[in-house]
């Protein structure tokens, strides 16, 4: 009942890093609309969606962060021409790592918004809080006990590792 | 087949000046440099180190020097994504190619056993190339371990890890001058068994169109962290989202460095 | 032109994990494990995989040194070990054998290790021994 209870007051955090050239501005122009966006949403400005390093996204994490979106401009819109190519190459790579090692990989999005897109912002702001909310606090999931020798998930690699 | 590989160096030394392989001395077999006059009854083939990696320190040192390097499948393969990194000058370097017994492979989950030297002038293969192994049977039944137990099983993997920094050491494709790894603001310095593995995450990360599979930072690793199957998964969603197999064609750049023009992506982002 | 490995015992702690030191035309380069070595199997901790870097390092003390007038001077070993005879000797008169003790080093060898405590419980003649591997 109490574990209920604390989830129905959770309010997730999320850092979104913000392209300072389309998304960062999309902000501003929802803002100015009036459009309403969660107050969940801790904005980073990047110069460019291709600048977010993994390690920045890794840290947000280690930091608390609950979700992190990366909202870049759209392909063939990028102010660097072609940066936010690798962004979409990396992104996924990323997203699923974050998978294997067992962070839900939904708590992580990457989306293009452009400054034009006010709607468009509120609206993947808004869908992905709600889809954080429901995943819960990202600390009760990384509070599991470590499975150690005993498991057999580790006799397996325990197994591949020996006969040198 | 080491009579072969030990004829191919001494007929190889006459034209170069000198060739990396391993030298077993008393205290044990380590990577040398033969030159001519060495006695070649002293180089063997186990157990193995990252060739290659010492093949492009020596480069590095000797510039002029034209060099052989008696590798392995994941060696040449390791040479490849150092020559697409300006680590290594494939036109300075001669590959004597030895292919891995089935046992070696299927201890490694090696796909590539035989070394692939198409692009390698000048080199020779020593050996009958055996069928790949099949992978690591973790990697493939990954998919069906729900997250909470990839955690708890990663979390007590890592919480082993003292930070030798061995992993990154030894890989022949780790080589950068500033190490993402060493910086303070992304791995804590002074905490050991950190709540969050920042060090693997990124490790891994940028392992993910690097990874030859060569499976030294496994057996570097003192603390017996299954390194390689965080780096096979990753490699197979490179191989799988964008089709990069990393070690394969030398006249293919790495993804990260081309735009969707010259290698495109299949993804509801692209449009 | 040459290249080689040179195995040898760590210098660290009290494990003996055996190194290879690659060595460049004399000039040791860095460090690589020996994966046959009966002891570590191939393994080493961070301050192994790093062993090379203080052999050439700009900071190593290679002579004694003594601060006079606040600036250290380059001194002879006669010169230093008869400061330190001196000073340890006036300190054992004033305040007693027990103010002093003496820390041992895991990159001593066995014998030097001995030579010290031997040093501090039959010369100084105290039990204030310690040891950096006694962690």
């Amino acid at each position: 009942m109490e574990l209920i209870q604390i989830q129905e007051d959770f309010e997730p955090k999320v850092v979104a890093f913000l392209c300072n050239w389309c998304s960062y501005a999309g902000a501003d122009n929802a803002g100015i609309s009036r459009l309403q966006s969660p107050a969940n949403i801790l904005p980073i400005r990047v110069m460019c969606s291709g600048r977010v390093s993994p390690e920045m996204i890794f840290r947000a994490f280690r930091s608390g962060a609950d979700g992190v979106m990366v909202l870049g401009c759209h392909i063939g819109d990028c102010h660097y021409i072609n940066a936010n190519h690798r962004t979409v190459k990396r992104m996924p790579l990323l997203k699923n790592l974050l998978g294997y090692v067992g962070i839900n990989p939904e708590r992580f999005t990457l989306d293009w918004v452009s400054s034009a897109e006010a709607p468009k912002f509120a609206r993947v702001t808004k869908s992905f809080v709600n889809t954080v909310r429901e995943l819960g606090p990202i600390a009760a999931e990384m509070s599991v006990e470590p499975i150690f020798v005993t498991d057999e998930l580790v006799n397996l690699a325990a197994e591949e590792l020996v006969g040198v | 087949m080491i009579t072969e590989i030990r004829d191919k160096v001494a007929e190889q030394l006459e034209k170069l000046d000198g060739i990396v392989a391993l030298r077993s001395t008393e205290d044990g077999a380590a990577p040398y440099l033969f030159q001519q006059g060495d006695n070649l009854e002293e180089l063997v083939m186990n157990p193995r180190y990252p060739l290659s990696k010492t093949a492009s320190k020596l480069q590095k040192r000797f510039k002029d020097a034209k060099l052989g390097v008696v590798a392995r499948g994941c060696d040449v393969r390791a040479l490849v994504e150092m020559a697409k990194r300006n680590q290594i000058d494939p036109d300075r370097l001669v590959v004597i190619g030895v292919t891995c017994t089935s046992e070696e492979a299927e201890f490694c989950f090696c796909a590539e056993p035989a070394p692939n030297l198409d692009q390698w002038s000048g080199s020779t293969l020593i050996g009958e190339p055996v069928p790949g192994a099949p992978p690591n049977p973790i990697v493939a039944e990954y998919a069906q371990i729900p997250y909470a137990e990839r955690w708890a099983f990663w979390k007590a993997q890592f919480t082993k890890c003292h930070k030798c920094f061995g992993c990154r050491d030894i890989c022949p494709v780790c080589f950068c001058e500033a190490c993402a790894l060493e910086d303070p603001l992304w791995v804590e310095p002074g905490l050991l068994a950190p709540d969050f593995p920042m060090y693997h995450l990124i490790k891994a990360q940028h392992m993910t169109t690097r990874c030859v599979g060569c499976r030294q930072c496994e057996m570097a690793c003192p603390a017996d962290i299954p390194l390689t199957v965080l780096y096979d998964l990753v490699r197979q969603d490179v191989a799988e989202l964008i089709g990069y197999v990393p070690g394969a064609d030398i006249n293919e750049m790495p993804p990260f460095t081309l735009t969707l023009a010259d290698a495109a992506i299949e993804s509801d982002l692209v449009y | 032109m040459d290249y080689k490995n040179i195995q040898t015992i760590c210098p660290y702690c009290g494990c003996g994990c055996a190194l290879n030191l690659e060595v460049i035309d004399g000039e040791i380069v860095g460090v690589l494990p020996a994966n046959d070595h009966p002891v570590s199997q191939g393994s080493l901790c961070i301050k192994g995989w790093n062993a090379h870097a203080f052999v050439g390092h700009e900071d190593r003390l290679k002579k004694p040194l003594i601060r006079k007038n606040g600036q250290l001077e380059e001194v002879s070993w006669n010169e230093a070990l008869k400061l330190v005879a001196k000073n340890l000797g006036s300190i054992q008169k004033k305040h007693g054998a027990d103010s002093i003790g003496v820390l041992t080093s895991a990159k001593c060898t066995n014998e030097e290790n001995y030579l010290l405590q031997k040093f501090a419980r039959a010369v100084i003649g105290t039990n204030n021994v310690d040891h950096c591997a006694r962690l």
